[in-house]
């Protein structure tokens, strides 16, 4: 949590003081975790840009209100959470990315400038890292989030209750599900 | 999902699975949104640091410090009157003789106000012995009574009235309480006139700041009025939005911007051209590939 030896909460305080460089070094720090989370939960590049800057604007803003009772990254998920719930909800109409062929491109893109990855294990990657991302969309939605919540912010399962606002029992059975769910699916990339 | 049985123990190797295969997934959140969250964050906390600053420098300048300014002048002027009353008499009860010898015309003044009147001549006797301290300091306050009304206002009218032997005690006080007044009034009001300095004026048009903000590629002055829920596709006199000036400017970061804000890539101008026919013939071929991911046409 601390790769410049400074906890999340400690960069918050600085930043609310006006230390701009703390906030760029706790954006780096979480930058993809959150990305992933809310790309993962909205299957959509575009809706998850335009998420992702909110989060972070609404980390901005509200910096000088943050009280450090609970952890810092606690209290980003639930952002982040919510953020997407909303965008679920209003069902925002976006231009699909994948349908563009953007996905596709940036994996393309992506083995063409890794050295170290030949035609066959370029092959495996492109198919592994599709084949997560299309089990991570099979879940239902209140297990993905549940799980993606978890591994993603490294929550517990009490806070996964809390920013879900779901029970503990609840929590508990929707990630055990999850998991079930996708070994089942991603057996043969094991 | 219901006919998968829920396991008693987590199944964590799944987590190391997840893992691996998220470190291939090269998806990452756009470079444009990166620059735009730190450039807003950079502006909060600039606009934070200015408020500090401000905020410590009210704190210090007692003099336009209302709370301070009120109890200093009422104490000092309360102090005064009381030192006023305590030892005037008495330094006029030593002097009263020879002043009354030396003006008849006053006689009548000092049998009404003989405390007030008997320092109006004072200066002009220079052949007299100094005054006790206590006169001294009486009249040491004269000079800063311009500023400390009330109490020593009727001694120092008194004295810029000397020349004048007809002046009563109450024309003095007459002619000392509109700059008390006004002084007060100019002392009340010193915080108020500060305080309606300090707001800059406000930009004559926000979405025409907008668009100059697209224009020159000002991502922050883009963010700041965005977050002032400025229409992101309003028009110039020509029709043209945001996106379209930025991309007849080659602003790459600020098309790229726009796009992320929810920009319509298809907005054409008065004339019809559209913003991805812009970037084609300025041949920024950046903003082309930029407009098409976002289902320009």
């Amino acid at each position: 949590m601390t790769d410049a030896g400074e906890s999340d909460e400690a960069l918050m305080g600085r930043y609310a003081r006006g230390d701009a460089a703390a906030f760029e070094l706790l954006y780096r720090r979480h930058e993809l975790r959150i990305w992933r989370y809310l790309e993962r939960n909205v299957g959509n590049r575009a809706t998850a840009d335009e998420l992702m800057q909110e989060v972070w604007f609404a980390v901005a803003r509200e910096a000088v209100r943050y009280a450090p009772t609970s952890r810092f990254t606690t209290w980003l998920f639930t952002i982040a959470h919510n953020r997407m719930i909303d965008s679920i909800r209003t069902s925002r109409q976006q231009v699909s990315l994948e349908s563009l062929g953007y996905e596709a491109e940036l994996v393309v893109q992506q083995l063409t400038t890794e050295p170290n990855v030949g035609p066959l294990a370029a092959v495996v990657v492109r198919d592994q890292a599709a084949a997560l991302r299309q089990a991570i969309g099979q879940l239902p939605r209140e297990q993905r989030a549940a799980f993606l919540l978890q591994i993603e912010g490294d929550l517990s399962v009490e806070e996964v209750a809390t920013i879900t606002q779901s029970s503990f029992e609840a929590t508990k059975s929707r990630l055990r599900y999850a998991r079930t769910k996708l070994r089942e699916l991603l057996s043969e990339y094991a | 999902m219901s006919k998968i049985p829920p396991s008693e123990e987590l199944p964590e190797d799944v987590d190391d699975q997840y893992r691996r295969a998220s470190a291939l997934d090269p998806s990452r959140p756009s470079e444009a949104v990166r620059r735009a969250v730190l450039a807003y964050a950079a502006q909060l906390a600039a606009e934070r640091t200015t408020a500090d600053a401000r905020r410590k420098i009210k704190w210090t300048r007692t003099a336009v410090n209302q709370a301070w300014w009120r109890p200093a002048i009422l104490g000092t002027l309360a102090t005064a009157a009381l030192a006023g009353v305590l030892i005037a008499p008495r330094f006029l009860a030593r002097r009263a003789p020879p002043v009354a010898a030396t003006s008849s015309a006053e006689g009548s003044v000092r049998n009404t106000a003989p405390a007030l009147v008997a320092q109006a001549p004072e200066p002009r006797a220079d052949e007299r012995a100094p005054p006790p301290p206590v006169a001294r300091s009486a009249d040491m306050r004269s000079p800063t009574g311009r500023e400390r009304p009330k109490v020593n206002a009727p001694a120092s009218g008194a004295t810029a009235s000397a020349g004048a032997e007809t002046a009563s005690v109450a024309e003095a006080r007459q002619r000392r309480a509109p700059g008390n007044a006004s002084t007060m009034t100019a002392i009340a009001a010193a915080p108020r006139v500060g305080a309606a300095v300090a707001p800059t004026a406000a930009p004559a048009e926000p979405a025409a700041s907008f668009r100059r903000a697209a224009e020159i590629g000002d991502l922050s002055g883009l963010q700041r009025l965005l977050v002032k829920q400025t229409d992101i596709d309003s028009r110039d006199a020509a029709g043209r939005t945001a996106l379209m000036l930025a991309t007849l400017h080659g602003q790459t970061d600020a098309v790229a911007a726009l796009l992320v804000y929810g920009a319509d890539p298809n907005a054409p101008d008065g004339n019809g051209t559209t913003p991805l026919q812009a970037a084609r013939a300025g041949d920024h071929r950046a903003i082309v590939v930029a407009l098409q991911r976002y289902g320009a046409r």
